[in-house]
């Protein structure tokens, strides 16, 4: 294309050279633009040296000047057209891979300005960046921790490592050594995570890109971005689009040479087969229809930064998702309560409006109290009008809960509190493992204490010597004490974080209203407490996630979750969601229902599995394939993010697209290396964001439903496009090819075939991409990377050598209409060409004996491109209306029901009428004006067109699995 | 079956359906092409939109309408003379007369079909002879090439049913294309005198009808070109109904030539 250029500006400096050529009738001008590149090297180098200096262009004016140029002028447009088109194309290109991945930009962004550090006995403050390793540095609560530091001395300190790990819960920090995995230790505050509360002390271990996350930062830029399976499909086109292009045009190559043909001239017929065979506004569509779907999806709330990744989650066949704000609420919710010997379910919806279990108990009147009093969390003032769930609390995430919880239930809770003034208060630690506070009651007749408790069951348990059970308080025996461990079990086991409740009405007698309580000296009694219930809580799954799971089962994608957290809590929320089905088990559930050992169950029995980071990390490639081809329905829990990347490299062994959601820094590698990275839009982090090709905006696993079907329409639609677009290309191609052999006056032009690519065809292409999917897309496999093709044989077969062929007939009955009416009659034409072409031969005669003139006859070769032009345009506008459905009817499809598709048929039809009778009178493009009975010569074959295409639908409809369907679906 | 034999089975089923939709196609294109060639009469094309300024050739028919002789070279014309030769063979006066009518000078030579066809149509004779001393009857000067005063023909193109010139009688000129070209050209004479074509070879009624017809010619014969230069020359016809100043159509009513006369 680039040499093309060069040759076509090389026309207009040796322009000079061809005035007298000019003079004499500009007899040289061809067919083709680009021949005249070579007619002044060929003609005139001879002569040229013979002649004296002949310059008249100092007599002309302007305007003449132009006009004696013009040829030249006309030349150039071709190339000056060709050139634009790859510019275009290149800037599109251009455009859709210039979104670089400024991931480390955004790590950058995370150091701490300032860092405490002890050097020389004295504390200094300087910039986090000059710390290095071996330095002391103090933090406190609401500070970044400024490198990774080793803890020399803590107090109450816990840090919020959810950037890191994914654990939504702050983390308490001490100064032992816990665990052998450096992220598990509690004696290690890390790079950019938070201090939430307390005081430490620690030394630099680490800085820079050293640290954990600057390693996790490294890792996710060295993580190569995939090409995405849609580029691989354009690329796999564009093979074979080029394939034969090239073949056919070597093929004819050869064939002009030896018909004798000049090896020139040749070489021209073969960049114009090119030419034709290539979809020039094919890129242009396929951007401009992803864009579309984009548009689409981001008012589902998914927004889409890789444009090209709108398809890769329709063929997505493994989605990794995270678990904490992906597939749950992100926030603590009460989940189910035990008083009276009996467990209750709590409403975990997002808006906890359905509340019904029985609270009528006595008991529960004591333990609502409980709930309330004995919780420091408190909403932020102001918020009267904002609902209850949507408030925001001061305290941390179990308070909140049980603070929502109670007001969703009993009304406004800060009045309650009022009403029952707190004298006297214990807050939680790690080393009591209970709350407690001393209130007055809201019973003015009555003057004892209430003493409310909360904390960790079994210490709860402890300090009991009675049991509340409908309202009355009993001895705790054994036997209640029995169905308390059953219940905390049970409740345990949903992975649910359980609190025990107790009260104790203090006696008036010894405790009289003026007794002044002192938490230090604890003169007030913490034993022989009465027991009233539990309460477990949990991060709930949101509410469309289950749904949205089956509907990814029946779509045939299989959803794997992927957590920081704990097995446990995950294998609940799994449960609950229905990433592991409510008839599945893991070898786990089999050993525990058979009371066998796990190594005797079969492992073929289980459906199930769940796998901590440690069982993984002792894993090798092929065991981690096994297990992913083996298990239907898998939890990875406890999981670092390295080893997130190896569960997503496992995936794409497999040959799947691979979809990872994630929010966090530690998830941004395997969202890079993901086919697809889809980031949480308010959970997520900067740097996940970035690694992501597509954010949730609302953090919703549903909306990667929406998305996968978008993502699956956008493919169907896109092989209708590409059908659409390559069925004319044979219609551009044959004349050529006839044009070659048979020596027939050449039927279009390239411009001509630029104005139907990059004109006529444009809008109908585009509108295809609005087409409504043919049936339910959610219920079918996700498609087969490397079977189920955008371009298939079946499609090209069908485009090239069905309609394609039906077109270039049609459009040569109306070429060879205007011909023999204007004199030419069909068996004159052939073998023409050459005479046809001839600059000097002014007086060649058609079949009734008149004579023609150069001119005379190349207007009439304008008339056919034109006609040739319509031609194929009308038999596009049904090309468009069949592209509608591959299997259904269209009368199925609805014919009106895409208006766009109406749009573009009438956008090809102006675009046509402008082009013949507003710009016909411009040479330069070709165009002329068309009679208007020229328009409607083709229609028949649009008709039969239509009709084929139907009969080719119902026989696919009616012998599924034969032969024709195999040959002919596309 | 297996596999191979049902691979087999559709191929055939494959190669037949290919036979019987290429075959329905091409069946397809002569029915359309044959209804339209309905639409054709075999005499005169359906529209002439296009032809309504007759252009203008010459013969010696050369490479680059150049015509260009070097007199002591006799095979740089001598080409010309054989093509001429062979062009001007069916205008001798003995087949003229055997084949065409003497028509009535200074009017239309009109065969009205009046309802029925009147065919074959006649045509007027334009004799060898009336082209002077460029006919070439007797001519040792091989129409003037081996002395270096060429005789070049100018005709007009045969448009079906056009009346030219409008009732009015018509002739060619030619000039020198610029100052310089007219002072090199010198003086040149026309054949039939003043370069005029009668009308009665007017109208054309196509290949088919006007079966012997025999197309009006003048010979422009020059006298004095200025040896070894390059003279541009620009015949025309003038004719009331006949535009020259196609900006478009170099060759409408006109015809530009180089003449060249090498003489050492």
């Amino acid at each position: 294309m680039v040499k093309k250029t060069l040759e076509i500006y090389s026309v207009e400096l040796s322009g000079t050279k061809d005035i007298d050529q000019t003079d004499k009738g500009d007899g040289k001008e061809k067919y083709r633009g680009l021949k005249n590149c070579f007619e002044p090297k060929k003609n005139h180098q001879k002569e040229e040296l013979k002649k004296e200096l002949d310059l008249d262009d100092h007599k002309l004016s302007i305007k003449e000047l132009e006009k004696k140029y013009g040829t030249n002028i006309i030349t150039a447009y071709l190339g000056c057209v060709l050139a634009l088109v790859v510019i275009l194309t290149g800037i599109f290109a251009y455009y859709q891979e210039a979104k670089s991945t400024n991931i480390m930009a955004t790590f950058n962004k995370m150091i701490p300005q300032q860092a405490l550090v002890i050097r020389d006995s004295e504390k200094k403050t300087i910039p986090a960046e000059q710390l290095v390793v071996g330095d002391i540095v103090e933090i406190k609560g609401g500070d970044r921790i400024p490198a990774d530091i080793r803890l020399l001395s803590v107090q109450g300190c816990k840090v919020d490592n959810s950037s890191l790990t994914g654990e939504s819960e702050p983390q308490a920090r001490s100064s032992e050594f816990t665990h052998d995995n450096a992220l598990e230790t509690k004696n290690i505050g890390f790079y950019s995570t938070t201090c939430l509360e307390g005081t430490a002390t620690g030394m630099v271990i680490n800085t820079g890109d050293r640290t954990i996350i600057g390693q996790i930062a490294s890792l996710a830029s060295g993580v190569g971005n995939e090409k995405t399976p849609i580029a691989i499909e354009i690329e796999h086109f564009v093979h074979i689009v080029g394939g034969v292009a090239i073949s056919i045009g070597i093929l004819f190559f050869i064939i002009a040479v030896s018909l004798k043909y000049h090896v020139l001239d040749s070489i021209i017929f073969l960049i114009g087969i090119i030419v034709a065979n290539v979809p020039e506004g094919l890129l242009a569509t396929v951007t401009v229809t992803l864009s579309l779907t984009a548009k689409r999806m981001a008012k589902k709330n998914c927004l889409v930064k890789n444009l090209e990744a709108v398809e890769t989650l329709g063929s997505t066949s493994i989605i990794c998702s995270d678990k904490t704000g992906t597939l749950t609420q992100n926030r603590m919710t009460v989940a189910h309560l035990w008083f009276d010997n009996q467990i209750f379910i709590a409403d975990t919806s997002e808006d906890h409006s359905n509340q019904v279990f029985d609270q009528s108990s006595g008991t529960w009147a004591s333990l609502s109290k409980i709930i309330t009093l004995c919780n420091r969390a408190e909403f932020r003032p102001g918020q009267e009008s904002v609902p209850i769930m949507k408030r925001v609390v001061v305290g941390d995430a179990s308070e909140t809960a049980l603070l929502k919880f109670s007001e969703v239930i009993l009304g406004d809770v800060m009045e309650i509190r009022k009403r029952n003034h707190k004298v006297a208060e214990i807050p939680f630690n790690s080393t009591n493992k209970f709350q407690l506070s001393i209130h007055k009651t809201d019973d003015p007749n009555d003057k004892r204490f209430l003493l409310v408790m909360k904390g960790a069951p079994e210490r709860i348990l402890e300090k009991c010597s009675t049991i509340m059970v409908n309202g009355q308080e009993q001895p705790l025996d054994k036997s209640t004490a029995e169905a308390f461990h059953t219940a905390y079990m049970e409740l345990g086991g949903l992975g649910e974080r359980v609190l025990g409740f107790c009260h104790l009405y203090l006696p008036a007698d010894e405790f009289p209203e003026s007794y002044s309580f002192d938490v230090d000296t604890m003169n007030f009694p913490t034993s022989n407490l009465c027991f009233v219930g539990l309460l477990s809580m949990i991060d709930p799954p949101r509410s469309t996630v289950p749904d949205a799971v089956t509907k990814c089962r029946s779509a045939g994608i299989k959803v794997i979750m992927v957590t920081g957290d704990h097995p446990i809590t995950a294998k609940a929320i799994a449960k609950s969601v229905g990433i592991i089905s409510a008839n599945s088990e893991t070898v786990e559930d089999i050993a525990k229902r058979l009371h066998i050992a796990v190594e005797q169950v079969n492992k073929r029995d289980a459906k199930a599995a769940v796998v901590t980071g440690t069982e993984l990390k002792d894993m090798s490639p092929e065991q981690l394939d096994e297990l992913l081809t083996n298990y239907s329905e898998i939890v990875f829990a406890r999981t670092s993010p390295q080893q997130k990347l190896i569960i997503v490299e496992g995936c794409q062994r497999q040959n799947a697209v691979v979809a990872v959601t994630g929010d966090g820094v530690n998830d941004s590698p395997a969202l890079k290396k993901a086919d697809i990275g889809i980031a949480m839009g308010i959970a997520g982090s900067d740097a996940a964001k970035n690694a992501a090709d597509m954010v949730l905006l609302d953090d919703n696993f549903a909306s990667i439903v929406t998305g996968v079907e978008e993502g699956r329409l956008i493919f169907d639609n896109l092989k209708k496009t590409i059908a659409y677009t390559l069925t004319k290309n044979i219609a551009e191609l044959c004349p050529f090819l006839i044009y070659i052999i048979v020596g027939l006056p050449l039927p279009i032009g390239t411009i001509t075939i630029l104005f139907i690519d990059l004109g006529t065809d444009i809008i109908p292409s585009i509108a295809l991409a609005y087409e409504k999917a043919e049936s339910d897309i959610m219920n079918r496999k996700p498609r087969h990377k490397k079977k189920d093709r955008l371009v298939n044989q079946q499609l090209a077969i069908y485009s090239y050598l069905h309609i394609g062929l039906m077109q270039a007939v049609g459009a040569f009955v109306v070429y060879f209409t205007v011909y023999a009416q204007e004199g030419f009659k069909p068996s004159i034409l052939a073998d023409l060409r050459v005479e046809w072409e001839n600059g000097i031969v002014n007086d060649l005669e058609d079949s009734y004996g008149q004579q023609w003139t150069w001119y005379q006859r190349k207007y009439l070769e304008w008339t056919g491109y034109t006609a040739f032009f319509v031609g194929i345009m009308v038999q596009q506008i049904a090309d468009v209306l069949i592209r509608k459905t591959r299997r259904n009817s269209i009368f199925q499809q609805g014919l009106f029901r895409n208006k766009v598709i109406w749009l573009g048929i009438a956008s090809q039809i102006i675009i046509a009428l402008i082009l013949s009778y507003g710009l016909g009178s411009v040479t330069a493009l070709n165009f002329t004006m068309l009679r208007p009975q020229y328009w409607f010569v083709a229609v028949p074959y649009a008709i039969l067109i239509w009709v084929y295409d139907e009969v080719r639908k119902l026989f696919i409809r009616l012998y599924p699995g034969s032969w024709w369907d195999k040959n002919m679906y596309y | 079956m297996s596999q191979a034999e049902g691979g087999v089975v559709t191929s055939a089923f494959i190669l037949l359906f290919y036979l019987v939709f290429y075959g329905f196609l091409t069946a397809m294109f002569t029915l359309t092409m044959w209804v339209m060639l309905q639409t054709v009469s075999d005499h005169t094309p359906k529209y002439q939109d296009r032809l309504t300024t007759p252009g203008l050739m010459i013969r010696p028919k050369t490479e680059n309408l150049d015509v260009i002789v070097n007199v002591s070279d006799t095979e740089s014309w001598d080409q010309h003379v054989q093509k001429l030769n062979k062009f001007l063979e069916p205008y001798n006066d003995s087949i003229q007369a055997q084949k065409n009518d003497v028509c009535r000078p200074g009017r239309y030579y009109e065969q009205p079909d009046n309802g029925v066809l009147n065919y074959p149509k006649r045509a007027c004779q334009f004799n060898r002879t009336q082209l002077g001393d460029c006919s070439g009857i007797g001519d040792p000067t091989h129409y003037g090439y081996s002395t270096g005063q060429p005789c070049v023909f100018i005709k007009m193109n045969r448009v079906i049913n056009f009346y030219a010139g409008a009732n009015q009688s018509m002739n060619v000129t030619c000039v020198g294309k610029r100052d310089e070209d007219a002072e090199n050209l010198g003086h040149f004479v026309m054949f039939p005198a003043n370069g005029s074509i009668d009308l009665m070879y007017f109208p054309y009624y196509g290949k088919k009808f006007h079966v012997n017809y025999t197309q009006p010619l003048v010979a422009v014969k020059f006298l004095n070109v200025t040896p070894n230069v390059e003279v541009n020359v620009e015949c025309r016809i003038n004719a009331a109904n006949i535009a020259t100043d196609d900006e478009r159509d170099k060759f409408a009513g006109r015809v530009a030539f180089k003449l060249r006369i090498n003489k050492t």
